[in-house]
């Protein structure tokens, strides 16, 4: 049944928009219905309806920011059966993932689910952030008014809530491992001078891990933290569009040679990159030029699609085939050995070990060093780096140029020491903290009985 | 009509949706089948069979299909073996293979299944519903299903069915025996036998030398040290190889090697084990005492020596290990040796007069005087006199003795 118009003939052809469509075709037949599809559809009214068809290249951004999207939607998902099946108080804890994982239909599943989205999360998301650093595309092409930069900051701010949100979860099966790498995870916080132990209690809510710091954690989990990412992504997506979509196209149009002739006006919804006034006599005509850009609906739809489906099975065989763990309920007084950081972590742990210098008796502890003061730096010079990177707007969206050879070496370099530090945390560091080569087995862990 | 601009892509991006398409629904399908795939079915449909064949279709139909499961809030338990051990209050599976056996009924019916659960006594997992998570044979769980196998394990012979007396213990420690438990009796009879509440304290009582074991079965199988144990690496076999000889495992121990044979060891040890604080509402303990007192013979022996010739000795402490015959104090333990004749025994066992060696003591003594029985100078000039006291009674005594012979002989007849 159709509504009827009111003060409209029925038949006359009307702005997209006026009357939303619940779906979109994938076949759009001419560029005016792929066009109206992304205007009056609100699941897709955040996408250009043209985009520049270098941007959906694989190989240049390797969709790595959708699939950090893509995964975030799956942890949201995931997470709503747990919030009915999880129960956030330090004697019940245990018991109701030990439920969700044997009894509850699905349970293990979703748990899994959960928990590798979690894990691969941290790694797009940082994967996203070297892809953005060594193509440039923190930079401002040539575009008006870009503003990448903040951008870039948001992003920043999205890495550090995503570990965030990570750790908290990490405390919430109330298990050996939850509590001590949540354990060792605020005493490094506490190594902050003068106001350490009171960071410490205001993050675990008292002077202990208890109650307190379940519900604490458990509440930035599930509401404040996957808010604020909520909205700082939608803040991260608008600033995509307002910015002109990715840096590749900005290197794009001032690659192309611009055609000879003036542009004749055409009938457009939006111009990549130069909507906001770029000289169009020049840099619009390559835009414009036929070939260069293609529909939003259904390229850029059905590419996003192939990500998101392709990240959800992939999430899913490898929750099939991972077991997660559940290790010995918390105990504050028997410290598993060894007690490592959550993952994402270790090569914190790891300086701390390094810079921890025995001199006799004399102990200088090193998590001040690596705890804080480093990974500090790390942060501030990262979230400073579009105002301290002068090289030429025109890398913005290259990979690798050459005229930011040192800044992207350096910034590798970094990023490769971390990835050593890591995998020595997570490998090769057995009880005590000790050393083991890969070809050493570990002393075994004793039992009761 | 305006045409579209053609795309570049079709070509290749509609099959690669279409596999990721197709993944997808594998990978739905396949966990969709390893969720329902569970031992139990099978158990299930097999304990079905069973009973069709001995008690006929119309029982078999009673037979309860899917998890079982048995909460027991008192126990904060929610276990559910019942789901494939379906047949523990049937009658007449008494012979059939595990997990299709009935449960002895006689401790059943005073332990009933649905206010004492299963892990209780038996440990293991009561939280899964497969066979390996279920008994508890998985990394991370500390409390394995207490079976005849594991017993087998730990060399427990003709005990190997006894782990679970440990559980047993959890309520019923307070008791000197308790019907059934067999190990954990015998332990406890070492306890008495050997005085080891003459350096340990046990539910409160007893010395300060060693570590208190009111809780010891608490200590994590971490905070062992197992650099001198060979074999498994448990706290049970820990316990074991200690009562065997302690000083092999832990260097500077002062505890005696009491020459325990293996299975007063293997006892001791799951006595050890047993010994932690268990969170048990009240109605779980109706009719088991809740605390360890002296017997009243123990009371009434230990008044008399406190009030005879020997007071001092029982007063001070020595009484706990030595015995001093000559002055009517009897040892409980008797780990030390008797003080009526302590006066000669320093100079043949350690090469000082009884004064040297009480001033300057050595070996467990020393470890004595210096942490359980803290004396001062005077103090122990004091007991020197009544080591002397005692050496002349005893020298009294053994002249009476040896004059009439014949007269104590009569006495003893009579």
């Amino acid at each position: 049944m159709k509504l009827p118009l009111i003060g409209r003939d029925a038949d006359a052809p009307s702005a997209p928009g006026v009357r939303p469509v619940p779906f979109w075709s994938f076949r759009p037949r001419s560029d005016r219905e792929s066009g109206d599809a992304i205007v009056a559809n609100f699941a897709l009214h955040w996408f250009p309806s043209k985009v520049f068809k270098p941007s959906l290249d694989w190989n240049y951004s390797f969709w790595l920011g959708t699939i950090s999207a893509a995964l975030f939607l799956l942890l949201i998902v995931s997470g709503l059966p747990l919030l009915f099946l999880y129960v956030p108080s330090v004697e019940r804890a245990y018991q109701s993932v030990k439920d969700i994982e044997y009894v509850v239909t699905f349970g293990w599943w979703i748990r899994a689910v959960h928990r590798i989205s979690a894990h691969l999360m941290v790694v797009a998301v940082v994967l996203h952030l070297v892809r953005v650093f060594l193509t440039g595309a923190y930079k401002n092409g040539v575009g008006q008014n870009q503003k990448r930069e903040w951008n870039w900051v948001l992003g920043v701010l999205m890495l550090m809530l995503t570990l965030f949100l990570s750790f908290t979860g990490y405390l919430l099966p109330w298990d050996q491992l939850a509590f001590w790498a949540v354990t060792v995870g605020t005493n490094i916080a506490s190594s902050v001078p003068f106001v350490g132990p009171e960071v410490r209690e205001l993050m675990i809510g008292g002077r202990a891990i208890e109650q307190a710091t379940l519900i604490r954690f458990y509440v930035l989990h599930v509401i404040m933290l996957p808010g604020a990412l909520g909205v700082l992504f939608a803040y991260h997506m608008w600033r995509v569009r307002k910015d002109g979509g990715l840096a590749r196209a900005d290197a794009a149009s001032v690659l192309d040679r611009p055609r000879e002739e003036a542009p004749t006006p055409t009938k457009t919804y939006t111009l990549l990159g130069v909507a906001r006034g770029t000289a169009p006599t020049v840099r619009a005509s390559t835009i414009e030029a036929p070939g260069t850009t293609v529909n939003a609906v259904p390229d850029l739809t059905r590419r996003v699609l192939i990500v998101t489906l392709g990240t959800f099975a992939l999430v899913s065989i490898l929750a099939s085939a991972i077991q997660s763990p559940l290790e010995e309920p918390a105990n504050a007084l028997v410290t598993p050995n060894p007690a490592k950081a959550p993952w994402y972590f270790l090569w914190l742990q790891e300086i701390v070990t390094i810079t921890t210098v025995r001199i006799g008796g004399f102990t200088i502890n090193g998590a001040f060093l690596g705890g804080v003061v480093l990974p500090g730096l790390i942060v501030t010079l990262m979230t400073l780096w579009p105002w301290l990177d002068r090289s030429p707007a025109t890398l913005a969206g290259r990979w690798l140029p050459a005229d930011r050879r040192t800044q992207n070496l350096v910034f590798l370099a970094i990023a490769l020491v971390i990835l050593c530090f890591t995998f020595i945390g997570m490998y090769l560091r057995g009880p005590s903290w000790q050393f083991y080569w890969p070809w050493e087995t570990w002393p075994t862990i004793p039992s009761r009985i | 009509m305006e045409q579209r601009t053609n795309s570049p892509y079709p070509k290749l991006d509609r099959p690669i949706l279409a596999i990721i398409g197709a993944v997808l629904v594998g990978a739905t399908v396949f966990f969709a089948y390893s969720d329902r795939q569970h031992d139990y079915k099978w158990y299930q449909a097999q304990f079905r069979e069973q009973v069709a064949e001995k008690l006929g279709a119309e029982r078999a139909a009673t037979v309860p299909s899917g998890i079982e499961q048995v909460w027991v809030p008192g126990l904060r338990r929610a276990d559910r073996c019942t789901t494939c051990h379906q047949a523990i209050t049937w009658k007449g599976f008494e012979t059939a293979d595990q997990p299709w056996r009935t449960h002895p009924p006689e401790i059943l019916a005073t332990h009933p299944p649905e206010r004492f659960g299963c892990t209780a006594c038996h440990g293991g997992q009561g939280w899964a519903i497969d066979t390996d998570a279920a008994h508890g044979e998985i990394a991370h769980w500390e409390e394995p299903l207490l079976s005849s196998w594991l017993g087998d394990e730990y060399g427990l012979g003709d005990h190997k069915r006894a782990l679970l007396q440990m559980n047993c213990n959890s309520c019923h420690r307070y008791e000197r025996e308790t019907p059934g438990a067999d190990m954990i009796n015998l332990a406890k009879k070492v306890v008495d036998e050997k005085g080891c509440r003459a350096c340990h304290v046990i539910n409160g009582r007893g010395g300060t030398i060693g570590p208190d074991l009111t809780a010891v079965g608490e200590k994590a199988p971490e905070q062992y040290e197992y650099g001198r144990l060979s074999g498994q690496q448990s706290a049970f076999a820990w316990h074991v190889a200690h009562f065997k000889d302690p000083r092999a495992l832990v260097q500077d121990s002062v505890m005696p090697n009491f020459h325990l044979s293996t299975t007063e060891a293997q006892a001791l040890a799951m006595l050890m084990l047993s010994w932690r604080p268990a969170e048990m509402s009240a109605d779980f303990l109706a009719g088991v005492p809740r605390s360890d007192p002296q017997t009243p013979e123990e009371r009434r022996a230990e008044l008399e020596m406190r009030t005879g010739p020997g007071a001092y000795f029982v007063q001070t402490g020595c009484f706990v290990c030595h015995s001093v015959s000559s002055l009517g104090v009897k040892s409980p333990a008797q780990i030390g040796p008797d003080l009526s004749t302590a006066v000669e025994d320093t100079q043949s066992r350690f090469g000082m007069t009884v004064d040297d060696f009480m001033m300057n003591p050595t070996g467990t003594m020393s470890v004595v005087l210096s942490r359980q029985i803290v004396l001062d100078t005077e103090q122990r000039k004091v007991a020197i006199e009544h080591l002397r006291e005692a050496f002349a009674a005893h020298q009294q005594q053994k002249a009476a003795n040896t004059a009439s012979a014949p007269a104590q002989g009569a006495d003893r007849v009579r």
